[in-house]
């Protein structure tokens, strides 16, 4: 008895649902790091991710199912594959490097024309903080021409996730969001 | 907020949690649906679902990146399933399985050796070249593994990259590591290495030392064959059969190690353990040879005990243990009588094993297998009771004395009078019983007089070489026959509708007889086999006859042909030629055992032709296939230009026909052609037909030309009976 309540519980409050988020981004941005700094909490020696990572984790009552996706150019084709039922994307953006901030923007603008995606949350990691010549979170979101989007509730934070800074109140955000407009 | 009405629908849709259902339509789209659910209990019925429809045999393909993205689990069964999904699906998606790699790089450092084990098997055994490219590092972490069961895994893997990119393999240098683990601690590690290691051996000879490898082995392999598993211990006994021990004290010894596995339930082990104390008995001591003997027959009459299909494994190479070790299983011979629910197939070697097997100075076993096998001759199927007969000849010349032969013709005599369908095959052996017995008029009477009670014989009898024979005995005993001359005019008839073996005897003996018979007989049988004929074997007898028969002076010449008596054959048993022999030998328990032919040579064509197609486009194996057939239309305008050649110049058809023919010798590599190159290339077809004349010979009718038996026993009889001929 104690059992039925309790699962018909979890379904009113989706406490059993996964939530899908996707972390994508040029290649060497960082995603993989940022993953395991928010599962794990530590930085990891990562190697250029040829397919996916994924990891299930949870945050602030909801059960977290990131997906990590490489970013190699071979790799970004399939990214489609991905888009169905997902809650947010984090885009992560190396700041440092100026010179694709361009193609950067373009395969965000194309990812976010997708009909699967149009009820996504979208958070930007400007990440790589750390670095000298980063450039700023807002200089990151005026090359990337974020204004521009309508209609999603998006978001920009200056990041290093070697310093686990910005990405927890990235995340804070990000769930919020999701929260009030999905749940 | 959304507005209300989203919300209400989304709550509603969430909480009615159903497997998705397989209905007849659209039910792929209702799978997609469930293998990208966000409730991972729905996600992983789905993969069953889907794994199902694909062992129905649906193509579920197109689902492949959804079910590839719930590769990343931590549940083993569902990684499993995505596993078995990926490896039958890989090939038609090879650019998706790029989307794996990382999964399979993290497996493979997975806590549970079984994920890493998997990893890593699923990951060689995709042929994806993209995949190859990260196959370095999970593989050279799995070679190294704590684990021995992830280590005999990768080891194979080794041999499936070698297969699929052999460039890469080589600059990986991962075959070090393979010989590396021969010195494993596992004996299923080393089995598995060796295993690997023969197969690339086998894909290219230059890229492993492997004999060297095996003699620097044979410690670790004789200390790890007793404890691994059946199939390991195969392989490890395979590969010690290929070694040769360097005195007879290491024979002893190896012999020694391996004899305790004869007694293994699986017949495979038995067989491979045969074969290492096959190989090394030459080498040691005579006298402990008997112990050995003894035990080797004790294995093969267990091996008798074991389902059909593997006995008659066992009597195929029984045969060819028999023929170097006469004496081995002589005791044993009841074991290979014929039980009356035998399959066919194995009835017949057992008869054969039995003619063998039986000692020709044993008066009591003889016996005891003449009334045997003339039980056997007295059963239903064709076949079998054809080759009891055979055997029952057989049985009389390997006895060799004129008394049991005797017996042997009357028991065949008492068979003819009761069955009528086996006129052909006693015809044959009570021909080649008379050819045993030459000198004995008594029973030429006894056989002619039967022979003489039938009014058609050219009906009677069905068979090529049966009819041969008859033919053949109306010339060696024309007074036992009344009314010879209308008898032959039958076979003179249908002179033109006989094969080449009756129309060859119809010659020899119309030409020995010719001074008996009225002269137009000869003189038509001669017209019709140089006129009628198409076999060029026939028209050239009949030429060569001719012209002898109108050469000046050649009384003598004539005399000789139409006296002379063939030799006396003393042995029909089948024998291999000693190098056949012992290339079997050591390919006891293979294939070649079963076929007789020895595999060494036939390997290289095959491995041509694979390498001819693997990695190419459709377009390339289009063009190739183009010009195959291109030059083969070539061929074949050759040919008949060949034809036309042949009918206007007879010599130039002739020539070509022996290199053909020689041709042919190549393709089944074999004996026969070294007794037919003696004489001149331009007789070299009419030695081949001569062979099939020699009457009893060997009685199995093997075609002209198509001499597909490794058999070469007759070989100098032929040229013998030919240089008689003449």
């Amino acid at each position: 008895m104690g059992n039925i309540f309790s699962s018909m519980f979890d379904k009113l409050w989706g406490s059993n649902k996964e939530l899908r988020i996707l972390i994508l981004g040029l290649d060497g941005a960082g995603k993989t790091t940022i993953l395991y700094r928010l599962q794990i909490g530590e930085v990891v020696t990562t190697k250029p991710t040829i397919g996916f990572n994924v990891e299930t984790l949870s945050y602030k009552n909801l059960k977290l199912n990131v997906w990590d996706l490489g970013g190699q150019t071979s790799i970004r084709p399939y990214w489609r594959c991905y888009y169905a039922d997902t809650a947010a994307v984090i885009f992560v953006v190396d700041s440092t490097d100026k010179d694709r901030m361009s193609t950067a923007s373009k395969e965000l603008h194309l990812m976010l024309q997708e009909e699967e995606l149009q009820d996504a949350a979208l958070l930007v990691f400007a990440n790589k903080q750390d670095q000298p010549g980063a450039l700023s979170a807002s200089e990151v979101s005026k090359e990337l021409n974020l204004v521009e989007l309508k209609d999603r509730s998006w978001s920009i934070v200056a990041s290093s996730a070697i310093k686990g800074e910005g990405i927890t109140e990235g995340l804070d955000w990000l769930i919020d969001v999701i929260k009030e407009e999905q749940l | 907020m959304p507005p209300l009405d989203k919300r209400i629908k989304k709550f509603l849709k969430d909480s009615i949690r159903i497997a998705p259902k397989i209905s007849g339509k659209g039910e792929l789209s209702e799978l997609r649906t469930g293998l990208v659910s966000q409730y991972p209990q729905t996600r992983k019925d789905a993969i069953k679902k889907t794994i199902q429809q694909m062992t129905l045999g649906k193509d579920v393909s197109s689902l492949f990146p959804d079910v590839l993205k719930n590769i990343a689990t931590i549940d083993v069964e569902q990684k499993k399933l995505v596993y078995l999904y990926v490896m039958n699906y890989a090939e038609t998606h090879p650019e998706l399985c790029i989307l794996a790699v990382n999964t399979f790089i993290t497996d493979a450092q997975d806590p549970n050796p079984l994920i890493r084990c998997m990893a890593i098997r699923t990951m060689s055994m995709i042929r994806v070249d993209k995949i190859l490219e990260y196959i370095e590092t999970p593989l050279r972490r799995t070679l190294h593994d704590d684990n021995a069961y992830v280590r005999k895994t990768a080891v194979i893997c080794v041999a499936k990259l070698f297969q699929l990119n052999k460039d890469l393999c080589v600059e990986l240098g991962v075959v070090e590591d393979l010989v590396n683990a021969l010195d494993d601690s596992n004996p299923l590690v080393i089995a598995n290495a060796t295993a690997a290691l023969i197969e690339i051996h086998n894909m290219d000879m230059d890229a492993v030392d492997l004999s060297s490898l095996i003699q620097s082995h044979v410690s670790q392999f004789l200390l790890a064959l007793n404890e691994c598993t059946e199939w390991a211990r195969i392989i490890i006994l395979g590969t010690l059969s290929e070694y040769s021990a360097k005195d007879s004290l290491e024979a002893q010894d190896i012999i020694d190690r391996v004899t305790a596995h004869l007694q293994h339930v699986n017949p495979a082990v038995v067989l491979a353990t045969i074969k290492v104390i096959v190989r090394n008995l030459p080498q040691i001591e005579y006298s402990s040879n008997s112990l050995i003997m003894k035990r080797l027959s004790s294995a093969f009459v267990s091996l008798m005990s074991t389902p059909p299909e593997m006995q008659y494994v066992a009597l195929k190479n029984i045969r060819i243990i028999l023929e170097k070790y006469p004496e081995l299983l002589t005791k044993e011979l009841r074991i290979f009588y014929v039980k009356f629910n035998d399959p066919l197939y194995v009835k017949l070697e057992k008869i054969d094993i039995l003619v063998r097997l039986v000692d020709p100075s044993n008066l009591k076993q003889c016996t005891l297998l003449l009334t045997e096998l003339k039980e056997y001759a007295m059963e239903y199927e064709p076949e079998f009771v054809s080759r009891a007969i055979q055997a029952l000849s057989q049985l009389g010349i390997k006895y060799a004395q004129e008394s049991f032969v005797s017996k042997v013709l009357d028991i065949l005599l008492e068979l003819l009078e009761r069955q009528d369908t086996i006129k052909d095959d006693c015809c044959i052996s009570l021909c080649d019983l008379l050819r045993h017995c030459p000198g004995n008029d008594k029973m030429a009477k006894q056989v002619c007089a039967v022979f003489n009670t039938w009014s058609n014989p050219e009906v009677l009898l069905q068979s090529d070489i049966a009819k041969c024979n008859y033919v053949w005995l109306l010339g060696q005993h024309p007074n036992n026959f009344s009314d010879l001359e209308s008898k032959i005019n039958i076979f003179i008839e249908n002179f033109v509708q006989e094969e080449a073996l009756t129309q060859m005897s119809l010659l020899m003996t119309i030409v020995r007889l010719h001074a008996t018979l009225t002269g137009s007989m000869l003189q038509s049988v001669l017209e019709l086999a140089t006129q009628q004929t198409h076999e060029l074997d026939v028209r050239d007898m009949a030429m060569m006859y001719w012209r002898c028969l109108s050469m000046p002076n050649n009384e003598s010449l004539v005399n000789d042909l139409c006296q002379n008596k063939l030799p006396m054959i003393s042995n029909t048993l089948e024998k291999f030629s000693p190098e056949v022999l012992e290339k079997l030998l050591m390919e006891l328990g293979t294939i070649s055992s079963i076929y007789f032919k020895p595999d060494s040579n036939r390997r290289k064509g095959k491995k041509y032709v694979q390498n001819i197609v693997k990695g190419k486009h459709i377009e390339e194996l289009e063009s190739m296939a183009k010009n195959e057939i291109s030059s083969k239309a070539n061929d074949d305008v050759l040919l008949d230009f060949d034809e036309r050649d042949d009918v206007t110049n007879t010599n130039a058809g002739m020539l070509n026909t022996s290199t053909t023919l020689g041709d042919l010798d190549d393709l089944f590599d074999f004996g026969p052609s070294e007794d037919a190159t003696q004489i001149n290339t331009n007789d070299t077809k009419a030695v081949q037909g001569l062979k099939e004349l020699k009457l009893g010979g060997d009685s199995n009718g093997i075609s002209s030309g198509g001499k597909n038996n490794p058999d070469v026993s007759g070989g100098n009889i032929v040229s013998q009976d030919l240089l008689d001929l003449f």
